[in-house]
């Protein structure tokens, strides 16, 4: 249920900050996915979220209320991990109802013999029977309740985890990359159910992934992470159609977005090899004129002519390689004509340009062609500080 | 992926950064205490039983308390420890205690290294020698001693009785003084050896197979692929082991004590059998503590030197 | 090359054979004297297999003549009594070093390692005037009280390491689930385990039981000896029939190995984990 408010959050440890001033607002019922390389400090914060983690400075608020410093029960969360952490000694029901034993749990039941026969009684509770057998049918787990967690296989191991998080219907779930374990095909099926499952219990979900697949297809909103500092945030389509800096539009995207640099005068593109181009009509732009930028173009939005077909808004293009994936084919090539080309500097990695064509187009390594940029949706970086450039639709164009 | 999770959050207390806003106080002293909490039955428990013991060991040996009167000893400064070092039968019960324990350590630390080799492979029936070769590390020292000086026995021993049925010389293993020291290490080498083996064992099975097959592809010998894929695996746990194994049998005690009591002629006197016998039979409690001081000094020194060079390994392996 | 195979393997054999009968003889030579008169050992004859008629008798001629029984259960006594301070004590101290950090840590941690350095001979004076004080002489709590000094630092390092294998995220998860800090060491922590707490319990009990020194100087009234203190008395000592006390000391030796071969591999496994980081 909570608005989750991210007020100037900071982690430290010693010396090294893990996580820079995170502001963030996010709002009630959303899915919202930490999305970030490795050690960007998104687990970090989904611990901070928990309390599992002491927050160093700032404050985090869920539905105005300070909640730095309680501890994770009292926080109304449920949090699933990336191993599981089912308990191995626990039988898959004893497991999903652990929640349950717990608020149910005396100092006393500390006692060896009173422990066993206390959590057997409560099992055995018709009320607590119920929600677990809920619980199971809902995961289908239903035939596996008597089991311990290593005779399962990792899908379901993971449902139980999700099941143990769902018994207690807290107002928040915290999932911290829980398909990571899983092979591909598992992965997609499980990605569909944890969308499906935030649907119908419309709770706030907060997911952490490395996988930008994951966050575009289940995130309603995203927030793109890197080395502590919140990159960008917003829906997935903002993040996909707007990144806010050249980090999150090559991180985002698969392939990721191409970036050319070019000099933009007024509305004309030159690029290095001589080639100029003009900005469609009614296109937005960046306001200041002649300037170098970095030109944001997605790979669907190149498509492939051959090479003798010249014509106003195509460039000259060589292929380096073709990858043929059946629907479609995704072409790496440089700009320029091969024969311009000095032979050392052939795959530097920044140059290189991906575009995403029909997969019955096929097309040999080597050979030269032309590209079409369809300049409508183009996004302009500074060069320098590859943040966005703010584009503004020009009221009257020649 | 996954950031490094600082396990030891919990209990740390946040010196370099500012407390969190919000954070209850209570919370945290609570957490910053807790971990005292968990280990005070312990810290007191050994600052009373070995604190305080070893404490008033360091004072009894700068007196020259007696035995049948106990609190009447004197203050005399280093004088035990002066005299001790000018006694030529001390300086022999060290050089028993060296060669004992060089002898036991190295002797154990083969027999248990080739025990463990020859129980990595399989075999028929290795679950059961496995049990037997461990069967002297579980019999208590007491019981070993019963059985060994019975073997050992001059007239009726079995060692004895099957060397002269094979005809080589009977020897009073256990009243000679130029065979004693062995027979005990000998012992004493039975009694240990199962230790070092299932230790060798468990760091010989984390040696990954993949090794050994690839240094079998490489064309590698048996003996090659022990010296070149399971000794480095084993060296760190064979320098644990051999400070285990020395320093413990700096302290042995019952195996030399009940089958020779330091002798004949103190052909096995070490250090330990020596600070027992000083203060019970010689009723010197004073000069016993001082002693015993000095074989603890030889056990830190030890241990220093083992730290010392397994950090220096561990660097060169890091290398 | 078959050749040179069926060698090695035959060589190898040798040699564990060897080793098998080395280790093995002994306690097969305890057993073998425990079942013959003392007439048939002394008589200069070599008595190799033993007589299988004579195994009860020795065995009730054993606990006839001394309090043998009583000794036992006196080891026993003494035995548990380590196992269950110890235990309390060790496991404790083991969640401490295994999931905190703490000023004092190295300290705490090499004072544990310190023990095993520690000549018994050495303390055994200042714990007997301690205990003089106590009043804890001629008294089995006493040897409780000492055997743990030595046999706890070993609990901790076994279960230390066992509790260092187990993930982080289960404990993250049990609090997140609303497990109190308190009930996580006997919720999720000792169930997990259980099977490095038998092996330090069963360490920590044969430290009690075998136990020689302390109870030779502590104990005097015969009826409290432990039977490590009663069987030591045999030895020098020739009015026990030698078929009883080899009778008696086997009574002593069978728990050590049956318990022993329970728990070797985990006994090991701590010991070495455990002590490699210090």
């Amino acid at each position: 249920m909570p608005r989750i408010r991210f007020n100037g959050i900071t982690k430290t440890y010693g010396d090294h900050e893990v996580i820079k001033t995170f502001s963030a607002d996010v709002p009630d019922n959303e899915f919202l996915v930490l999305l970030g390389p490795s050690g960007c400090g998104k687990s970090t914060m989904l611990r901070m979220i928990a309390g599992l983690t002491d927050i160093t400075a700032g404050e985090l608020e869920f539905d105005g209320t300070v909640v730095n410093g309680t501890e994770p029960k009292e926080r109304d969360i449920a949090f699933v991990f990336q191993s599981y952490a089912l308990y191995p000694h626990l039988t898959v029901r004893a497991n999903i109802a652990f929640p349950l034993l717990m608020s149910r749990f005396k100092p006393y039941h500390h006692l060896p013999v009173v422990n066993t026969l206390m959590r057997r009684r409560v099992l055995r509770d018709p009320d607590v029977d119920a929600q677990v057998r809920r619980v199971a049918a809902m995961m289908e787990l239903t035939d596996y309740l008597d089991r311990r967690p290593r005779t399962l296989s990792g899908g379901q191991r993971q449902r139980v985890a999700v099941g143990r998080a769902l018994i207690r219907e807290p107002s928040m779930y915290l999932l911290d990359e829980p398909l990571s374990n899983l092979d591909a095909i598992l992965r997609s099926q499980m990605r569909a159910e944890i969308s499906d499952l935030h649907h119908r219990v419309g709770k706030s979900f907060v997911y952490v992934t490395h996988d930008q697949v994951e966050a575009m297809t289940m995130g309603t909103r995203i927030i793109v992470l890197n080395e502590g500092v919140i990159q960008q945030y917003g829906t997935p389509k903002e993040i996909y159609d707007s990144p806010a800096n050249t980090f999150v539009a090559r991180f985002i995207g698969s392939p990721p977005m191409n970036l050319i640099r070019c000099r933009l005068d007024g509305r004309s593109l030159r690029f290095p090899d001589g080639v100029t181009l003009k900005l469609p009509e009614g296109c937005a732009s960046p306001s200041a004129p002649d300037r170098d930028v970095l030109l944001g173009v997605r790979a669907e939005k190149i498509s492939v002519a051959p090479s003798d077909a010249v014509a106003s808004d195509t460039m000259p293009a060589h292929i380096i390689v073709s990858e043929y994936l059946g629907a479609e084919t995704v072409v790496a090539f440089k700009l320029g004509r091969r024969a311009d080309q000095t032979e050392q500097d052939t795959v530097a990695k920044h140059d290189l340009q991906q575009a995403r064509i029909p997969g019955e187009l096929h097309l040999t390594p080597g050979a030269d062609f032309t590209v079409r940029l369809d300049l409508t949706n183009v996004s302009f970086f500074d060069v320098d500080s590859g943040e966005r450039l703010p584009v503004a639709v020009p009221e009257a164009t020649r | 992926m996954k950031e490094r999770v600082d396990v030891t959050d919990v209990g740390t207390p946040t010196r370099t950064t500012p407390r969190a806003l919000g954070t209850t106080p209570r919370g945290q002293r609570g957490r910053r205490l807790a971990p005292y909490l968990f280990i005070a039955a312990a810290a007191v428990y050994l600052l009373l039983l070995t604190g305080a013991p070893l404490l008033d060991g360091l004072w009894l040996s700068l007196t020259d308390t007696q035995l049948l009167n106990p609190t009447e000893g004197a203050f005399i400064g280093i004088h035990n420890y002066s005299s001790l070092f000018a006694d030529a039968e001390f300086a022999h019960a060290l050089v028993v205690t060296i060669v004992y324990s060089t002898a036991t350590v190295l002797g154990s630390l083969t027999v248990g290294t080739v025990a463990a080799v020859a129980m990595n492979g399989a075999f028929r029936g290795r679950v059961l020698a496995r049990a037997i070769l461990t069967f002297p590390w579980a019999v208590p020292s007491v019981a070993a001693v019963l059985i060994f000086s019975w073997i050992y026995n001059k007239d009726s021993g079995v060692l004895n009785q099957a060397l002269s049925s094979v005809g080589l010389a009977q020897h009073g293993w256990l009243v000679d003084p130029t065979w004693s020291l062995f027979a005990v290490t000998l012992a004493s080498v039975w009694k240990v050896f199962p230790f070092v083996m299932l230790v060798v064992l468990a760091a010989l099975q984390a040696v990954p197979e993949e090794l050994y097959e690839a240094a079998r592809v490489d064309g590698a010998d048996a003996f090659n692929r022990f010296r070149t894929v399971a000794l480095p695996f084993l060296l760190p746990t064979l320098r644990v082991t051999a400070l285990l194994m020395t320093i413990w049998s700096f302290r042995r005690f019952e195996i030399i004590w009940l089958l020779t009591q330091g002798g004949p002629v103190g052909s096995t006197n070490s250090l330990v059998i020596s600070v027992y016998r000083e203060a019970f039979v010689n009723s010197e409690l004073g000069r016993s503590a001082a002693m015993g001081v000095v074989g603890l000094v030889l056990s830190t020194i030890v241990t220093v030197i083992f730290f010392y060079v397994d950090r220096g390994a561990a660097r060169k392996e890091a290398l | 090359m078959t050749l040179r195979k069926t060698l090695s393997s035959a060589v190898r054999g040798f040699g564990i054979s060897l080793l098998v009968v080395v280790a093995g003889f002994p306690v097969y030579w305890l057993f073998t004297t425990a079942t013959h008169t003392t007439a048939e050992l002394f008589g200069g004859q070599v008595q190799w297999l033993p007589d299988l008629r004579r195994f009860l008798t020795s065995f009730t001629s054993a606990t006839s003549g001394v309090p043998m029984l009583r000794w036992l259960s006196n080891s026993a006594v003494v035995a548990f009594g380590t196992t269950f301070l110890s235990l309390i004590i060790a496991i404790l101290a083991a969640y401490a070093l295994s999931r905190y950090r703490f000023r004092g840590k190295g300290v705490f941690g090499f004072a544990l390692f310190a023990t095993q350095m520690l000549p018994e001979a050495l303390l055994v004076v200042p714990l007997y005037s301690i205990f003089l004080t106590f009043g804890l002489l001629d008294n089995l709590t006493g040897l409780v009280l000492s055997d743990t000094a030595f046999a706890m630092p070993v609990a901790v390092w076994i279960l230390k390491s066992a509790m260092d294998g187990v993930s982080l995220e289960i404990e993250e998860s049990a609090r997140v689930d609303g497990c109190p800090r308190y009930a996580m060491l006997t919720q999720i922590m000792l169930p997990l385990i259980a099977p490095s707490i038998a092996a330090a319990a069963v360490i920590t009990f044969f430290e009690g039981w075998n136990e020689y020194l302390f109870a030779n100087t502590f104990i005097t009234d015969e009826q409290k000896w432990p039977a490590s203190k009663g069987l030591a008395s045999f030895i020098g000592e020739f009015v026990t029939p030698l078929n009883h006390v080899m009778a008696a000391a086997l009574m002593f030796t069978l728990p050590a190995i049956v318990f022993f071969l329970f728990v070797q591999r985990r006994i090991v496994s701590g010991l070495t984990a455990g002590s490699v980081k210090g």
